[in-house]
């Protein structure tokens, strides 16, 4: 049973690391909080099955169209909700016009898709046992995410541009770094990030659009506790809240955890609106 | 405070008629829905009732979230949970599961009393935590409120809910509750329209749009949004116990997030500090649905696809469409001419006070010593002046002074009693004003709305007297009008009094804030750089009311670049170098100094 | 004033600019030629950031700006860079979280792969004071030293216009001395230099000529060896015109 709750909460610890990440990600880009993260988690989930099971393509298709639909959806945020409000002078219409492109892909998904959750495919046709994939893909996926974003900041000259623009965007401007496009492509990134998630974790959460809200806020909750841009915090708080919602899970119950699970993070939000570890990047005032 | 003891200045003649063809013009919107309201049973059917019973309930909770989001500009995405408390508070109390069963009428008090109590709880955090932050957590309370209701199934019935209430006739018919929700509706529109034209509602646009500078005025951001989070809180939960009754039977489920973003949605595109734009909105997204009855369930898709074209391209919503008489085109060639002989009369009799002093104050930021060991003192009736190369601490000086910075070491002493600090909010009943470096006013309101927001504190009528349209109301109102079309007439502003803010150029914009600093009778002014982007003329005649403005009593301390102004009207100058006072005196002492010359020039 | 006979490297007319409702440069004219130095003096208010930043295309502005008869209207920082123009702005604005090295990476980011590390050495040894510390991280740099990165930054690409923001502000004197001799042979090797500084003297030994701006425009044009500058300049600032 503890076996059963370290593993379940691990796995979907890492699924909501994974979407604070793509939180982190988005935020580092353009200091703009998206609500797509969720989304781009349940699109994750839906186009896997989608590709995979209702289209009879093979699994690493379908993941890797999976990732670029993502990608694709993280492009188009840029674009449109997050490009034209930068400009303006009031700095809460980003809150308004990503919670709109969220809300309409989810409608979308829940009328043309189904509203009922649908089944993922299992990627791979092995036998089940305890510790099993769909416990150690989220895992796997949230490793080769972090040591992948790792190699991209500290190893390539896009990932240094990347750092440049998050920091110090006005001296990155000035030194002719190309601001917008690497803008897209951080959101390309976090697009990639959060369908891989939602892929990733399929098997545990299924296709489903309400997945959508639900990974909004609990993909919400590391980065709050975590810090803003601090993708470490982001990973231990989200396993951290991943053991927490499956152990309080199977103490009291599904609908009382999520009570408890609020609770804590209201709790703690407002001792340390912050969050634990303190916003990470220093902002140049 | 003194009350205001001048002989009141005759208007100008540009304001009358303006005023009042306004006035019938803003009315005309609500009184044509009134007389379509109470005729509605009159040529609606049985179906459209419904529909029209619905917009009224709709309208009642989103009244009063209006206030949270369209005039103080809080994001609570999930007032939702409001509406499912007080709709389950008023069907139990009813259906008398729990107790000996209520008068429903008593059971809707009741549950306003709950809303209230839990509008508080879910706004608090709006007090601590970033924007988004705050966005989230009441999307959180939305989904637990939900989700208690189908967990605690002794009060709720569960899954299965519980009937609603039934009021008695004459509004137990379809057509009587019609009416019954109409009136409150009404009722509710009355009410916020009052608090819209009150001090309050200037003054939660002012925290929306221009948080420090309303804090300088006085308005305590703590104090304003718990009010309008009890009111809100309230007049969901009503709403939810007239839906309750609408529905006839509620559970869990009727409670979606969907209905969440649809009252949010219905006052973005309402636009902001607007009654009649939200409630266009409200009836807008909830007869939609109606006409467009293929796409029902699309309905979601279409409000989130009518809040983005809202965001990106008319972010002022239908306010923004529907108001008119700010199309009408300005006169260009607009000069600003102050009139410096009336700022006697604004002030009334001048009250003595001490002066303003600096003992030795530091101030750090990081490594940086922003200000170290700084002694200064302004004393009333005389123009001082604070000058100095960038970076020499001028601006963070005034900043410590009008509290909005603590220092780390030192004092700032008003008349001998040290001033609270990192206080912003209490300088304004010490009579401090300030202005700031760029404007900050309240775009979409007029230029005189923004002038009486610096009379904020002077207001006596509660916030329930604004509510209900008492006398005291009525009475600060047009105290506060007066007082700030006299203020907008001693800075030349006052044929601009009518037009949005966000129309007038930069250099209007800072004699806007003067105007507004000056309703604060201020025993202290402070300035921050006010003659950054005006043109020669204009300094000459912002030098002439600044000097009137001593000659009234008051200590005004000047921070300023352009050397001209400092020269001309400085009673005594400060220069500060490194955060230090490297020279003061007279202009003439510090025109001569060499070193004054060399750090402020370079060299 | 005449230059040269040659069409001037960089031509200003008309230009004015500033931030929203804000103006704050009123139709400036200036021109600075091939591998000159120019002195762009005045106190502060004055516009002197503000001018750079509309040159490098930072800020909005309306007017005419040519360079090496190309016409800039329209163009991004990172295309008028690529033209031949670089902008150092003010305050040391390096990226703490990388070390030198990358932080000249950055500024290579346009140049083919092969040619960067070529270029990197080319600039270092310039500065070997930075070049001593190159796989440092420049949070731990002085403030000196992360000016003399800021300027090496602007180097990378050759610029045949090198715009300098206050590079002296917060700077020791050794270490301004330093950055200005740098300036001195960049004006050898034929490289153009616009040089916004508030040390007057130090500014006109450095430059062949100066312009004093006040108040969004400009209050006096010279040549850096005309007698009698200094009290002019004061004169100029003081009361808005003289030339």
């Amino acid at each position: 049973m503890v076996q059963s709750i370290i593993l379940s909460g691990v796995a979907v610890g890492c699924v909501y690391a994974l979407i604070a990440i793509a939180y982190n990600v988005m935020f580092s880009a353009s200091r703009v909080f998206s609500f797509t993260a969720g989304t781009l988690g349940m699109l994750g989930g839906v186009l896997g099955s989608l590709f995979i099971l209702r289209m009879g393509l093979p699994v690493s298709v379908g993941f890797v169209l999976a990732l670029a639909g993502g990608a694709v959806f993280g492009i188009i945020t840029e674009i449109v909700a997050v490009r034209p409000v930068l400009k303006s002078l009031d700095q809460h219409l980003y809150v308004l016009s990503t919670l709109a492109l969220a809300l309409m892909v989810q409608q979308f998904t829940a009328i043309e898709w189904s509203t009922e959750p649908q089944p993922f495919p299992r990627l791979f046709d092995i036998a089940r046992i305890d510790f099993d994939q769909q416990f150690w893909l989220p895992m796997l996926a949230c490793a080769v995410s972090i040591v992948g974003l790792e190699l991209l900041y500290r190893h390539t000259l896009i990932g240094y541009a990347f750092l440049a623009i998050s920091e110090d965007n006005y001296a990155a401007r000035a030194l002719g770094l190309p601001e917008r496009g690497l803008r897209m492509a951080s959101f390309a990134i976090a697009g990639a990030i959060g369908a891989l998630a939602g892929f990733a974790g399929g098997e545990m959460l299924l296709a489903f659009f309400a997945n959508a809200p639900m990974l909004t806020f609990y993909g919400f909750v590391p980065v709050a506790l975590g810090g803003m841009g601090n993708n470490r915090g982001a990973v231990v708080a989200g396993l951290l809240l991943g053991l927490f919602q499956q152990a309080a899970n199977f103490l009291v119950g599904g609908i009382f955890a999520s009570v408890a699970v609020f609770t804590v993070f209201i709790v703690v939000l407002l001792a340390r609106p912050d969050g634990l570890a303190g916003a990470s990047l220093r902002r140049r005032v | 405070m003194d009350t205001q003891v001048t002989q009141p200045l005759s208007p100008p003649r540009a304001d009358v008629p303006v005023a009042s063809a306004s006035i019938a013009s803003a009315l005309l919107p609500f009184a044509a829905l009134l007389v379509v309201g109470l005729a509605f049973p009159l040529f609606g059917g049985g179906y459209w009732g419904v529909i029209a019973t619905r917009a009224c309930v709709y309208w009642v909770l989103v009244s009063g979230l209006n206030l949270v989001v369209g005039f103080a500009g809080q994001i609570a995405i999930g007032w939702v949970a409001l509406l499912t408390l007080g709709a389950y508070t008023t069907s139990v109390l009813v259906a008398g599961n729990v107790m000996p069963a209520w008068p429903p009428y008593l059971a809707l008090a009741a549950s306003a009393v709950v809303g209230a109590v839990f509008g508080l709880i879910i706004g608090l955090p709006a007090l601590r935590l970033r924007t988004f932050y705050f966005a989230i957590t009441t999307l959180g309370f939305a989904t637990i409120v939900t989700q208690v209701a189908l967990a605690w199934q002794s009060v709720t019935g569960g899954g299965v809910g519980v009937p609603g209430p039934i009021f008695p006739p004459p509004f137990s018919s379809q057509w009587g509750f019609y009416y019954f929700c109409f009136g409150l509706a009404a009722i509710c529109t009355w009410m916020t329209a009052n608090i819209a034209a009150s001090r309050f509602g200037r003054a939660l646009a002012a925290i929306r749009d221009a948080e420090v500078a309303a804090e300088a005025s006085g308005i305590s951001k703590p104090a304003l949004l718990v009010t309008v989070f009890l009111f809100a809180g309230a007049a969901a939960a009503v709403a939810g116990g007239l839906f309750a009754s609408l529905q006839s039977y509620i559970t869990p489920d009727a409670f979606t997030i969907d209905l969440s973003i649809l009252f949010f949605i219905a006052i973005l595109i309402g636009g902001r500090s607007s009654i009649i734009g939200p409630l266009l909105g409200t009836i807008l997204l909830t007869v939609l649905p109606e006409f467009a009855a293929p796409l029902v369930a699309w309905s979601t898709f279409l409000y989130a696809v009518l809040l983005l074209v809202i965001v990106l391209v008319i972010p002022g919503g239908i306010a923004e469409m529907l108001d008119f008489k700010n199309r009408r085109p300005l006169e260009s060639d607009r000069a600003i001419v102050p009139r410096p002989e009336l700022v006697a009369r604004l002030f009334g009799a001048a009250s003595g006070a001490g002066a303003l002093t600096l003992q030795q104050v530091a101030l750090s930021f990081g490594g940086v010593k922003a200000i170290d060991g700084l002694d200064l003192e302004i004393r009333p009736g005389q123009v001082h002046g604070l000058i100095g190369p960038n970076g020499s601490g001028k601006t963070t000086t005034l900043n410590v002074i009008s509290g909005y910075y603590a220092p780390q070491r030192g004092e700032v002493r008003l008349n001998g009693a040290a001033l609270p600090e990192a206080a912003l909010h209490l300088r304004a009943e010490k009579r401090i004003a300030r202005t700031f470096q760029t404007p900050r006013i309240v775009g979409s309101a007029s230029v005189l709305e923004n002038v009486m927001i610096g009379g904020t504190i002077d207001g006596q009528a509660t916030f329930v007297e604004s509510l209900l349209s008492l006398p005291r109301h009525w009475r600060d109102e047009a105290r506060l009008r007066e007082a700030a079309m006299l203020a907008l007439s001693t800075v030349g502003l006052e044929r601009l009094a009518q037009v949005r803010a966000d129309r007038l150029q930069h250099s209007e914009l800072r004699f806007t804030e003067i105007a507004r600093a000056l309703m604060l009778r201020p025993a202290f002014l402070l300035l921050d750089e006010p003659a950054a982007g005006l043109s020669v003329d204009e300094i000459a005649r912002l030098g002439a009311l600044i000097i009137a403005i001593s000659r009234a009593g008051t200590g005004v301390l000047l921070v300023e670049h352009h050397p001209d102004l400092i020269f001309d009207i400085c009673h005594h100058v400060t220069v500060l170098n490194l955060g230090k006072t490297l020279a003061a005196g007279t202009p003439a002492d510090i025109r001569s100094h060499r070193e004054v010359v060399n750090a402020y020039l370079g060299g | 004033m005449p230059i040269s006979a040659a069409d001037p490297l960089l031509d200003v007319s008309g230009l004015s600019s500033g931030y929203g409702k804000i103006g704050v440069l009123r139709g400036i004219d200036f021109k600075v030629g091939a591998g000159e130095v120019v002195a762009l003096l005045g106190p502060n208010g004055a516009g002197k950031t503000t001018l750079l930043r509309a040159v490098s295309g930072l800020l909005p502005w309306s007017g005419t700006v040519r360079f090496g008869g190309r016409d800039l209207a329209g163009l991004s920082p990172r295309d008028t860079v690529k033209s031949g123009l670089a902008h150092v702005v003010e305050g040391h604005r390096v990226f703490t979280q990388l070390d030198v090295i990358d932080n000249l990476l950055l500024a290579a980011y346009d140049l083919p792969r092969g040619e960067r590390t070529a270029r990197i050495e080319e600039v270092l040894a310039l500065f070997p004071e930075i070049a001593a510390k190159r796989h440092e991280r420049a949070a731990w740099l002085s403030g000196g030293q992360q000016q003399i990165l800021a300027v090496a930054q602007g180097l990378i690409r050759r610029p045949r216009l090198l715009m300098l923001d206050e590079p002296s502000a917060g700077l020791s004197p050794v270490l301004v001395d330093r950055v200005l001799v740098v300036v001195q042979r960049l004006r050898e090797s034929g490289t153009a230099v616009l040089l916004v500084e508030q040390l007057i003297e130090k500014a006109l030994a450095l430059a062949d000529r100066v312009y004093a701006l006040a108040r969004g425009s400009i209050v006096l044009e010279a040549q850096a060896n005309e007698a009698d500058l200094p009290h002019r300049l004061e004169q100029a600032y003081m009361t808005g015109g003289s030339k």
